[in-house]
């Protein structure tokens, strides 16, 4: 067996190590995003791929991520226990220790913030970097009508006119949340503030007035 | 003695050789460990993890197919632990095979079927997952389905082992696909449709093209038999459904190195019910051929043959039975009396050598000596052979290649000796006497003088260092290879028909006049018996033509026995090692032919001179001859000289023009424009 391992590690050993990617996703707030990150990384580089639990089990449990963190993909608790299952498996089923490294980081990832796992599948993310799970929204009080923010959408999702401040009659911003794809291009450009992203089940309680 | 082991599985007392891993192990003990990509015989790879088992003092499960037993290990196969995962990862191929048991050809032997039923898997909690990738359904023989492919790799792995080498696995993870060279279809790509792969494969993913709606595995009737088309005489098992032949796949034990069966024998099966079969006896009148009576013809011959007497002759092909060449020897010299009576192995053979032949088993060999022959997959010649050559070098065997000619599995040979193969093999006896070796003193003698080259030396130190060398020897050359064997290993003529050493055993070689002789012309009457290599008549008196398939020279005989085609009926045939091998009747045979032996024995009964079938203890007894082994000169026979290229070709083209392997030839021109 070890035999196997040896070989495998040392032909597939190119690019990022899965230490690397641990790393790198230590950068993303939300957990959700975190783990999706992992997983995509994993399949995408030191994944060897060719036990069944780790091939196979990463595919689902990127599929199963996606769900969590995308509005009205039907996703319920059940993701989460398939989630918890994939990484059980994983541990003990992978032949090396790559495919027993990720699934104890799945788990790991389960058990710290198995909470907001649960506000994604709800809805929500408060980290606010499931961007399916966001709503961008242009205080109006703050809305210099510029039109920065028009020039950079590219979903063509912001309503409105650009004009000159001095100018009595125009009407601030709005976004028109089913264009909207949340890239968050504009609230890189807004040169005054008045763009914020904010949690979807915040902003549907918060302020209905702007839909 | 094999070192033996005791251990414990499941609470079970299990003794087994050392050294053979857990999987194996619990079969002896009658315990099945759950697996989808171990193969017997093969290296575990440990990708599907379902034999996980857990190991009493081991923290982890290990992988029962690449775990070797130990003494006094205590193995639980069927923990809580290990059937989770096993439940995980069956549910996860389901999540991504089509999930159409009910409709599917494998349903019955498909691996993943019954895991799903022996865990209890209804459906799966994962999410479904398409790739709507295309099925290969460009050739009649194989349907390459890759949607229903579970990656287990045990296609690839059986392909690499054989040397055919044409499927690799493309991509990584879920995204694997198992694909030929450039995704191209299988003809493309240097198959040759022995259909190994369709063998183990697990699932549908591979698959008899023609298998659809042609009844479901639990409806086969199998029965073990022996493909007649060449010397190889592969083990086959047929799936009989209604009478008829559906499938025939590779009977040999599995994870035997001799589990293989060629295109030909595997999908040459549509023949038997073909046009080209003779239903009916039939006579000349007026020039043309009419279809008469069994009495009648039987009538006709038997009057011919009295008459003829000694002015009578048998030409036979070498790939009958025992049983028929047995009774067709009686009825030429009990009935006709006549001494005429040969075999188209007399071509590339003297019959003497396979009497010398001795037995061997090549799973247990560990140096071969391929001396003059030239077997080749891609042009079907031998291909069991070449197959189970390489299988056995793949798994750690030596080869030495001693011929005058390239040959293709040169390239996988420890040694490659190139050059005349009687004083190459001269040169091995010298050296072999020179490091010690003890034989005869004429052997000696007759050693002298011979050149050692560097490759020489290094073949002989090999053979010296060899456990169970074994000489495989074109027949041509026997004589010289015994000679090495009379020192270390054994030696074995090669036939190129089924047959060859069984009916060589069976007396059935001339005492007058040679086949060569009686083709040529000049006799009373010629008895052509099976697919003779003769397409034009030979000028003789009378022609009797007695075979399954209308060729050529049937339709110019002036009788036509229709003779039961192989797989219609039973009876034995000893192969090239010396194996006893029996045959079953499949099927009934095909209109009104008729089996050899039967039709030998009506013929003789109207002569008048009784004949017996041959009992089993009959063939035993014919089969044991014990010749003494004598030092015979090192020449090279170049009056039966004949490649086994052509005779395996000649003696199967009704079978291969009149199925789907008539597709072969038609390809192979196509590619080659």
């Amino acid at each position: 067996m070890t035999e196997v391992m040896n070989e495998e590690i040392h032909t597939e050993e190119k690019g990022k190590s899965l230490k690397d990617i641990l790393t790198e996703a230590e950068g993303l707030e939300c957990p959700v995003q975190r783990l999706g990150y992992v997983i995509e990384e994993f399949i995408a580089g030191p994944m060897c791929g060719k036990c069944f639990p780790c091939a196979l089990g990463t595919a689902e449990a990127r599929m199963r991520i996606n769900r969590i963190s995308s509005r009205d993909s039907g996703a319920d608790a059940s993701d989460i226990s398939v989630l918890k299952r994939i990484g059980l498996r994983m541990m003990e089923g992978s032949l090396c220790k790559k495919g027993k490294d990720t699934g104890n980081y799945i788990i790991a990832c389960l058990a710290a913030s198995g909470d907001e796992f649960m506000d994604h599948v709800k809805g929500r993310c408060f980290k606010k970097q499931c961007l399916s799970l966001v709503v961008f929204h242009i205080e109006p009080e703050l809305c210099t009508v510029c039109g920065k923010c028009l020039e950079v959408c590219r979903d063509n999702a912001i309503l409105g006119e650009p004009g000159s401040t001095f100018l009595s009659g125009y009407l601030p911003f709005e976004i028109r949340q089913k264009r909207c794809s949340r890239c968050g291009a504009c609230l890189a450009v807004c040169p005054s503030g008045a763009i914020s992203a904010n949690a979807l089940e915040q902003e549907i309680t918060g302020s209905k007035s702007c839909f | 003695m094999e070192n033996m082991v005791k251990l414990q599985i499941d609470g079970r007392d299990v003794e087994s050789p050392a050294g053979i891993n857990i999987i194996e192990a619990a079969r002896l003990g009658g315990i099945h460990v759950p697996n989808l990509c171990y193969l017997r015989g093969m290296k575990g790879i440990g990708a599907c993890r379902l034999c996980l088992v857990e190991v009493e003092g081991l923290k982890a499960p290990v992988i029962a197919c690449n775990t070797n037993v130990r003494e006094g290990m205590v193995i639980r196969t069927n923990t809580e632990r290990v059937s989770e995962i096993r439940k995980f990862v069956i549910e996860l191929i389901l999540s991504m095979h089509p999930l159409d048991c009910m409709t599917c050809t494998k349903a019955g032997i498909c691996n993943l079927q019954k895991y799903a039923y022996d865990f209890g898997i209804k459906e799966s909690t994962f999410l479904r997952k398409k790739f709507g990738y295309p099925a290969d359904e460009t050739n009649p023989f194989i349907k390459r389905d890759p949607e229903y492919c579970i990656m287990c790799g045990r296609c690839v792995r059986v392909c690499r082992e054989q040397g055919t080498k044409v499927l690799d696995f493309m991509g990584r993870g879920i995204d694997t696909k198992v694909v030929t060279a450039l995704d191209r279809p299988l003809q493309e790509s240097g198959c040759t449709f022995c259909g190994s792969c369709v063998d183990v494969c697990p699932v549908n993913a591979l698959l008899e093209a023609d298998r659809w709606r042609k009844g479901r595995e639990w409806e086969y009737e199998r029965i073990a038999s022996v493909c007649l088309m060449c010397g190889g005489s592969c083990d086959i098992t047929a799936s009989i459904h209604d009478g008829m032949v559906c499938k025939i796949s590779a009977g040999a034990t599995e994870g035997s190195s001799e589990r293989f069966v060629c295109a030909y024998g595997r999908f040459g099966f549509d023949a038997l019910v073909s046009g080209s079969r003779i239903t009916v006896p039939m006579k000349r009148i007026d020039g043309e051929l009419r279809e008469t009576t069994w009495e009648d013809a039987l009538e006709i011959v038997a009057g011919k043959l009295k008459e003829a007497g000694d002015q009578a002759g048998f030409v036979s092909v070498a790939n009958l039975m025992n049983e028929d060449a047995l009774t067709l020897k009686r009825l030429a010299v009990d009935a006709v009396k006549t001494p005429h009576f040969d075999t188209t192995l007399s071509l590339y053979a003297d019959s003497s050598s396979f009497l010398e032949s001795q037995t061997a088993a090549v799973d247990d060999t560990d140096l071969f000596l391929l001396v003059g022959i030239n077997p080749c997959q891609w042009k079907r010649v031998l291909p069991a052979l070449d197959s189970s050559l390489r299988r056995r070098v793949n798994r750690g065997a030596g080869l030495i290649v001693i011929n005058s000619s390239e040959t293709g599995i040169a390239g996988i040979a420890t040694v490659n000796i190139k050059g005349n193969e009687a004083s190459v093999l001269k040169g091995i006896v010298k050296a072999l006497f020179g490091k010690g070796l003890k034989g005869d003193k004429k052997l000696r003698d007759m050693s002298d003088g011979a050149e050692i080259t560097a490759e020489v030396e290094t073949a002989a130190t090999l053979i010296q260092k060899a456990r169970n060398p074994l000489i495989l020897s074109s027949p041509s050359l026997f004589g010289a290879s015994l000679n090495v064997a009379l020192l270390k290993g054994k030696a074995v003529a090669v036939g190129f028909e089924a047959n060859s050493r069984g009916t060589a055993l069976m007396g059935l070689a001339t005492d007058g006049k040679t086949y060569k002789e009686m083709v040529s012309g000049g006799m009373k009457v010629l008895y052509a018996i099976g697919e003779v290599p003769l397409a034009k008549r030979p000028d003789s008196g009378f022609l009797v033509v007695q075979n399954a398939y209308k060729t050529e020279l049937a339709q110019q005989a002036d009788i036509v026995l229709p003779s039961a085609a192989t797989l219609e009926s039973s009876g034995t045939v000893v192969d090239s090692f010396g194996r006893m091998k029996h045959l079953s009747c499949v099927t009934v045979p095909f209109g009104e032919s008729r089996v050899h032996r039967d039709i030998f024995i009506s013929l003789s009964g109207i002569m008048g001179t009784a004949i017996k079938k041959p009992g089993a203890a009959e063939i035993k007894r014919a089969v044991r001859v014990r010749q003494k082994l004598t030092a015979s000169p090192f020449e090279k026979r170049d009056d039966i000289n004949i490649l086994p290229d052509s005779i395996s070709e000649d003696i199967n083209s009704s079978v291969i023009i009149s199925s789907r392997l008539a597709w072969l030839r038609e390809s192979a021109k196509v590619q080659a424009v």
